[in-house]
């Protein structure tokens, strides 16, 4: 008996979340008494077993707010520290979650079914390293993208120096991604010092050698830190293979379980801090943060991608493979967020951001700050438009629906374009190299669904979203997404009508646009004299109604200009009116500076 | 002597442990302790030529996404496994070689295709030809094992020597050139 009540002082958490084992203990404790041994009863009673409730949980909760600095919710004002700080409270909450049980499980089954602990911890590693090589791809020059590829060197310099090895993975992994390795004009651009760093934590973390750098540094570390959970998991795997469960006299094998129980032992130590030394979350940051990491891309998307900022040097590099592969099957074990989760995730992060920037608390936030926000999340700004009632001003409603829209993009399929070869009457230039599309006849090939234009040789190579496409895959994900947030229904309906406006107006500058026709034989006439008399006729009425029609047209074409001539008005006005808000919001952020300079 | 490194991909489950297991101890090992420096490497003899195989076990970390290059980046030769009982796990490494060529930056790269379990013919879910199919289409061995009753374990790792022999990887071609 006492060696039941000290198995449940030493593993309180196994007796609090194991249903199964409770209801064993129950079971076993009315027995006892049944037999009237009532003095036996207190080292098994339960109700002493303190709650783990906060382990049950797969997400994250905001604990209770101790420093509430002022953070930059926006990437490009985030210290990398900063970034590096709340990255490890991330990783840290996620980590802390994953119990004994999920780790048997895992080491068990090599699956992640039925273990969304682990499953959480692992998509949070994997969000990280995609969300640092998007990061960088969304940047258009080589200087700007080894701008980016610096700041997360120095995350990687604050991680390690946390002693978060978990997150110095990742970071290091989406560093040196293929992805972003063959970038050779970024790799230019990067200063040596920050090379060496990187090579440096490289090396580190190398699978070398059965990983021995990072072994050695880890043990020598003391104190909170965060193992890459990888390693561990595949020496406990090893474990469960190589040994057998049972040895001769189908005894228990003993030898095995302590060497288990050293591993797991390890694990389980390193979660038990309660917070992390010099780390000081803003929650805000966290949220903003969380939805950025949620972003989902397959391996090919970033890609194809990557190949579009710097195309491959035929020369050196092997043929490209004509048909894009998929990857993300590897990560078949791996679901994309479910809508419940993306949307609270959504309603968070919105949450924090009108905290932050609605300074007046009137629900609404100026454009250029919803910019600045939107850069945290690569690749997402170019297919929808925000503010549907274009009054210049971002209400919470609409920024959720954008992102919500944006997260359940398919990206997959809107690069993909449907070209056709065609004919075109005019000179048409190609969207991807900008070149004439030269000859006669079938000149070059269009999408059908969204009508970009390019060679037959470039066609592959363009990297341009199909617009239509895109909208088309949003709204049917948003339909069923929208049961919690009211009105993103219409809401999205004038979105897509906006975008579609805007798509026309591109059309026109970029000049690019020529008309065009598919070429089609005449369709074959096969009519009888009494056919040829019916269509006379018909035509002699049709002639009548054309006569009718051109003097409706003048006369529409008349109130036509005199709506334009409206308009030109009610521009200037507009003109004027941006004029003064403009020139009150610079004052009203000039004084505010004056506030904030003063204060600290 | 020559060392070679060699990486075991493929899915969870599918034995890679097993056959790492396998080969590095033999028929028996008086203590395991995975988390040594040498717990994977061995020597053996190929053609006469003593050969020292540093074994990247690529088990628990599947799922670890940006983990897969390091490895990719780090070896030099591939096996790469599937079980014959489960369809999914052929269908999971169809398109290893790609990212193998992504990383490696090298049309040809030293590689066996593995389908393990082969003792468990009964359950056999991918049969032996579209194995050998595959293998055929990224001209490289294949070879059905079995770690359970240790069939073509050593086998496999000593043809995936005598490929690095034959196709030595040139290290660090389209890698980032540093410094």
């Amino acid at each position: 008996m006492n060696y039941w009540g000290y198995w449940i002082r030493q593993f309180p958490v196994q007796f609090d979340l194991d249903s199964k084992l409770q209801t064993v203990i129950k079971n076993f404790g009315t027995l006892v008494q049944q037999k009237g041994n009532s003095t036996f009863k207190e080292p098994i009673d339960l109700s002493k077993v303190p709650s783990y409730d906060w382990m049950r949980s797969i997400s994250v909760r905001n604990p209770s707010m101790r420093h509430n600095r002022k953070v930059s919710l926006v990437f490009n004002h985030l210290e990398p520290e900063e970034l590096a700080d709340h990255l490890t409270y991330l990783e840290y909450r996620a980590f802390r979650r994953i119990n004994f049980t999920d780790f048997k499980n895992y080491a068990m089954t090599a699956s992640l079914k039925d273990n969304p602990k682990l499953e959480r911890s692992i998509a949070l590693f994997n969000g990280l390293s995609q969300w640092i090589q998007c990061m960088v791809l969304s940047k258009t020059t080589p200087q700007q993208r080894a701008d980016v590829i610096v700041k997360f060197c120095n995350v990687a310099k604050k991680l390690r120096i946390l002693q978060n090895f978990n997150s110095l993975m990742a970071v290091v992994g989406g560093l040196t991604h293929s992805a972003l390795a063959r970038l050779y004009k970024t790799t230019a651009c990067i200063p040596s010092e920050t090379q060496k760093m990187l090579m440096e934590h490289t090396e580190l973390l190398s699978s070398n050698n059965n990983f021995i750098n990072y072994r050695k540094v880890f043990h020598q570390c003391t104190g909170f830190k965060i193992p890459i959970l990888g390693v561990h998991l595949k020496d406990l795997i090893l474990l469960h293979t190589a040994l057998p469960d049972r040895v001769e006299g189908n005894l228990v094998n003993f030898r095995k379980m302590a060497q288990l129980s050293l591993i797991l032992r390890e694990l389980t130590k390193l979660q038990t801090h309660d917070s992390i030394p010099g780390v000081f979350a803003n929650m805000d940051l966290i949220n903003t943060l969380r939805l950025s990491l949620d972003m989902h891309y397959t391996e090919d998307e970033i890609y194809e991608l990557s190949l579009a900022r710097e195309p491959r040097n035929s020369l050196s590099s092997p043929s490209t493979p004509t048909k894009p592969v998929v990857f993300a099957e590897w990560v078949a074990g791996m679901r994309p967020p479910d809508p419940q989760t993306i949307n609270k995730h959504v309603h968070d992060m919105v949450e924090a951001v009108f905290k932050n920037y609605d300074n007046d608390r009137d629900g609404f936030i100026s454009h250029a700050e919803f910019e600045a926000i939107a850069g945290n999340f690569p690749f997402i700004d170019s297919f929808c438009v925000l503010d549907a009632d274009q009054d210049g001003m971002i209400s919470k409603a609409e920024m959720k629906t954008y992102f919500i829209r944006a997260n359940c993009h398919a990206l997959r399929n809107s690069f993909k374009h449907d070209f056709h070869e065609i004919t075109y009457f005019k000179p048409t230039f190609c969207i991807h190299c900008t070149g004439l599309l030269w000859g006669l006849i079938k000149q070059g090939w269009k999408c059908k669904d969204c009508g970009i234009n390019a060679h037959k040789h470039c066609k592959d190579l363009v990297v341009m979203e199909c617009r239509s496409k895109a909208s088309v895959a949003c709204n049917r994900r948003l339909d069923s997404l929208s049961s919690n947030g009211s009105g993103s229904q219409d809401l999205s309906y004038s979105t897509k009508r906006k975008m579609s406006q805007r798509q026309k107006r591109t059309r026109v500058h970029r000049g690019t646009q020529t008309e065009e026709c598919y070429f089609v034989d005449p369709l074959p006439r096969e009519l009888g004299e009494e056919g040829d008399f019916r269509e006379l006729h018909e035509r002699l009425l049709k002639a009548e109604e054309v006569s009718k029609l051109r003097d409706e047209n003048e006369r529409l074409k008349l109130m036509l200009k005199s709506c334009e001539e409206q308009i030109v008005v009610l521009q200037s006005q507009i003109g004027s009116i941006q004029k003064n808000t403009i020139s009150f919001i610079l004052e009203q952020m000039e004084a505010l500076h004056i506030q904030r300079d003063t204060k600290v | 002597m020559r060392e070679y490194k060699v990486v075991v991909l493929g899915s969870g489950g599918v034995g890679k442990s097993a056959l790492t297991v396998k080969f590095v101890s033999g028929t028996f090992m008086e203590k395991y302790d995975p988390t040594i420096e040498d717990f994977y490497r061995k020597e053996i003899e190929v053609d006469n030529a003593p050969s020292v195989l540093e074994i990247l076990d690529t088990a628990g970390t599947e799922q670890f996404a940006s983990m897969r290059d390091l490895y990719i980046k780090n070896g030099q030769g591939f096996l790469i496994v599937y079980s014959i009982t489960s369809l999914q796990t052929f269908q999971d490494i169809r398109s290893m070689k790609e990212q193998i060529i992504r990383v490696k930056g090298v049309e040809k790269i030293p590689m066996i295709l593995v389908g393990n379990k082969c003792d468990l013919e009964h359950q056999r879910e991918v049969p032996y030809q579209e194995g050998a199919a595959l293998a055929q289409g990224w001209s490289c061995p294949f070879m059905e094992t079995s770690a359970k009753s240790t069939n073509n374990v050593n086998e496999v790792f000593i043809e995936i020597v005598r490929e690095m022999n034959t196709s030595p990887v040139k290290e660090n071609k389209g890698c980032c050139t540093l410094l």
